[in-house]
This record gives C-alpha cells, sequence and structure tokens, in this order.
C-alpha cells in the first residue's frame, strides 16, 4: 500500500543506529487509517524534507513491533540520533505531527 | 499557485471524486479537498459487491481505480488538508486549509460521516473503530462488537480471522440489520454468540478494561461480561459542525438538499452521505455526485455569462 519508501534493510540491521532524524511508519495493507496517515507524512514530508520517513509493513516485520511493544497501527516510531525517542499509535494530522516532532 | 478554482469539493469519497469527473469534464478548474485519504467509507470496505461494474471488488481498489480516472482528467487533489473555515456568505466561496486560501465559483459539499463514538466508554485504548488497524493486539483474547449491521458482523468475522479467542456481538435493537450471509457466517463460528436488544451501559477499568455491563432492552436485566477490547461499529454521523451558521442542516446535522443537491445557499450544493436522505449507498452516492456536478456546471454558467 505504501507509497513512502520502505526501510532499507541496512537500518533494519542496525536498529535504526544510523538515522539521525527519522520517523519509522509501521502499516498494514488494507488498513484504512494506514492509509490515511500515509497522505499525512506525505503531506509533512514535503514541509520537513531533512526528515527521513520510511515504512514497515508490520506484518512482515512483527519481531520490530514486539521489539518497540505496541501492538496497533498506524504506529509512528520517531528516532533521533540513532535513539527511539517516541512511539506513537494512532491517527495524527499534518499540524499534530508537526507539533509532535518539533517537541522531540 | 493559484487557488481559485471553478469547482472546489470538500470532501473525496465516491461522491465527490464522481463530481469531479463530470466537473473536469465539463471543462470545469476542480480541486478536491479532503481531511483524510481519498475514498471515504469505501476504504472500510472489505468487498464491494452491489455496484454494477464488479462483481466483488475490494474497498480500497475501487477507489484507487475511480482515483486514477480523477487524476486523469486533471482534477487537482489536496489530501490530509486540515480545513480551518468557510465562507459561502458572498458570490465567491472562500475555503481555508493548510494556511492557504481557495476561491470557488460553486462549492459541493462531500465530506460523508464519520463513525459513532460508545458514549460511555469514554477515552480507552481498548476501545477501537477498525478490526485490520487493532485486531492482531487481540489475539488469544476476548472481545466485545457493537453494532449489528454490516460492519458489525464483517468486521466480527475478521477479528475472528486474526485469532480472537471468544467474541460477542450485541446490537441495541431488537433485529440485526446486516445482510443474512454475514449473520449466518458468524454463527456458524463455534467461538462467537450475538444478542440484539442488548445495550452497553457501563465499562469496569482497572489498569485495563476488564468487562462491560450489558443491559437487556426488553427485560432490563444486566450482566457483567469479561472482555479485553471493545469495537464499535454503531453507524455513522456527519461532522458538519464547520458548516453550522453557512447551510442549513437538520436535526442530526445532515446537510438539507433539494432534489437537485441544492443547499440553502446559492451556488454551494451536497453530495453523499452528508446529505439528508434515506439509502446511503456506493451507487447512490454515485448519483448524487452527478446530479451536484451537473447543477454546479449550470450555475457556474449562469453567473459566468
Amino acid at each position: 500500500m505504501s507509497t513512502i519508501t520502505s526501510i532499507p534493510k541496512e537500518h533494519l540491521d542496525n536498529f535504526f543506529a544510523s538515522l539521525s532524524d527519522a520517523i519509522l511508519f509501521f502499516h498494514k495493507e488494507l488498513c484504512p487509517h494506514c492509509k490515511n496517515m500515509e497522505k499525512v507524512l506525505i503531506k509533512f514530508s514535503a514541509k520537513a524534507p531533512s526528515v527521513e520517513i520510511f515504512s514497515i509493513d508490520s506484518e512482515i516485520h512483527p519481531e520490530l513491533m514486539k521489539k518497540l511493544s505496541f501492538e496497533r497501527v498506524p504506529t509512528l516510531v520517531f528516532v533521533r540520533n540513532g535513539e527511539v525517542v517516541k512511539v506513537h499509535s494512532g491517527l495524527m494530522n499534518p499540524r499534530e505531527l508537526k507539533t509532535l516532532h518539533a517537541s522531540l | 499557485m493559484n487557488t481559485t478554482y471553478d469547482l472546489i469539493i470538500l470532501g473525496g469519497g465516491v461522491a465527490g471524486m464522481t463530481s469531479a469527473i463530470y466537473g473536469a469534464r465539463a471543462n470545469l478548474r476542480v480541486l478536491i479537498l479532503d481531511e483524510n485519504a481519498c475514498g471515504g467509507l469505501v476504504n472500510w470496505t472489505k468487498v464491494v459487491e452491489n455496484m454494477p461494474s464488479y462483481t466483488s471488488i475490494g474497498g480500497m481498489e475501487l477507489v484507487e481505480r475511480i482515483q486514477e480516472q480523477v487524476e486523469a482528467l486533471g482534477v487537482d487533489i489536496e489530501e490530509a488538508a486540515c480545513i480551518d473555515a468557510i465562507d459561502f456568505s458572498g458570490e465567491e466561496k472562500i475555503i481555508e486549509a493548510d494556511d492557504t486560501v481557495y476561491k470557488a465559483k460553486a462549492v459541493i459539499v462531500a465530506t460523508g460521516r464519520k463513525p459513532v463514538p460508545l458514549e460511555v466508554a469514554g477515552e480507552c485504548d481498548n476501545v477501537h473503530f477498525c478490526a485490520i488497524c487493532d485486531g492482531a493486539a487481540y489475539k488469544g483474547k476476548k472481545v466485545l462488537v457493537v453494532g449489528g449491521g454490516n460492519s458489525g458482523f464483517d468486521e466480527a468475522i475478521a477479528l475472528l480471522d486474526q485469532g480472537i479467542e471468544e467474541l460477542m456481538l450485541v446490537e441495541k435493537m431488537d433485529t440485526f440489520f446486516a445482510a443474512q450471509s454475514a449473520q449466518d457466517e458468524l454463527q456458524s463460528r463455534p467461538n462467537s454468540t450475538i444478542s440484539h436488544s442488548t445495550e452497553v451501559t457501563d465499562v469496569v477499568y482497572g489498569e485495563k478494561l476488564q468487562s462491560v455491563t450489558l443491559r437487556n432492552v426488553a427485560t432490563n436485566e444486566t450482566i457483567e461480561h469479561e472482555c479485553d477490547g471493545i469495537f464499535v461499529f454503531m453507524g455513522q454521523e456527519p461532522g458538519t459542525e464547520v458548516f453550522e451558521g453557512q447551510l442549513s442542516l437538520d436535526k442530526q446535522g445532515y446537510i438539507d438538499t433539494d432534489d437537485l443537491m441544492k443547499t440553502s445557499v446559492a451556488g454551494v450544493f451536497a453530495a453523499g452521505d452528508v446529505r439528508q436522505k434515506k439509502y446511503r449507498q456506493i451507487t447512490t452516492a454515485m448519483a448524487d455526485g452527478t446530479i451536484a456536478a451537473l447543477e454546479a456546471e449550470r450555475f457556474i454558467h449562469s453567473i459566468t455569462e
């Protein structure tokens, strides 16, 4: 479903250590909330091009969800300087996403 | 960026996209603004089988095909658009969204509906509105499904397919409204029970959801029912607060229109689930969208001739 770039394997192998400012979008195929969240991320990305945004199909990588302690989608995982700094499940609009990202 | 259009359509569901097709083919400059992704409620429909042209098609796939058609006709689409203000009082209709002011000669409101919340639950991490999104978290657990229409039964089956240990579906009315085939399918599952004339009157929390209180509305008897999660499918209501004071609404908040989709304001039309009507189907949304666009075209020509 997602038109956002799938996360490259090297980022998975080192558990995001090489990412400086990124949002990881965990989603499922045929999830309507995920489809809406994807549009929000695309809009956010246009205004914040320095933030890397990657998609992760939660059904392909359930181990990551378990490791990060969440079970629902859509979920955004915010990474700063190689560290997971925030995990947020549920919908946001572009303004809410911008505010949350700026607060981290 | 030129933000002046002939026709702005608020809402990119089936009604809105059908309007866009007609508007674009009439050589109007058309914009769709949607606060989510285009498709509306059809995105939530697993399988569509009542629409002529496909024996069976997934809701999201159907939306993608319609959207491809709309985009091929040159319609501008802004998704995830936060609408801040509207002003339909002047000859030029004004909509502010995402810090941008859009203007149009005519507007079609096709913003659809949103899920009715379970009022007794309040804020709770264990209340959900989407089986695909949140069902996996309840594998091996007990869930309650509220709502005896097609959505309730379809989503209940989807939950069971994800490994729910025990499922109960309740409906407040004295009958179920889902297609008989969906009812038969759910009743054939050994780990599900269904009850009509039953409503949720209370929700018991500890550190997390523990149980619900169910009341039989015919006998007034109550029981405690243990469950780990609640999935709510009690129908839809219009999100028309932004149009209050601008358009005539009925008591439930639906937009009043005539048979030609005209609202109380000249140049503003409404189509689809957001308008007061009896049958809300993909096919009736398409019909509304068609009429609204044709009337909008006539209106635009009448003010520009």
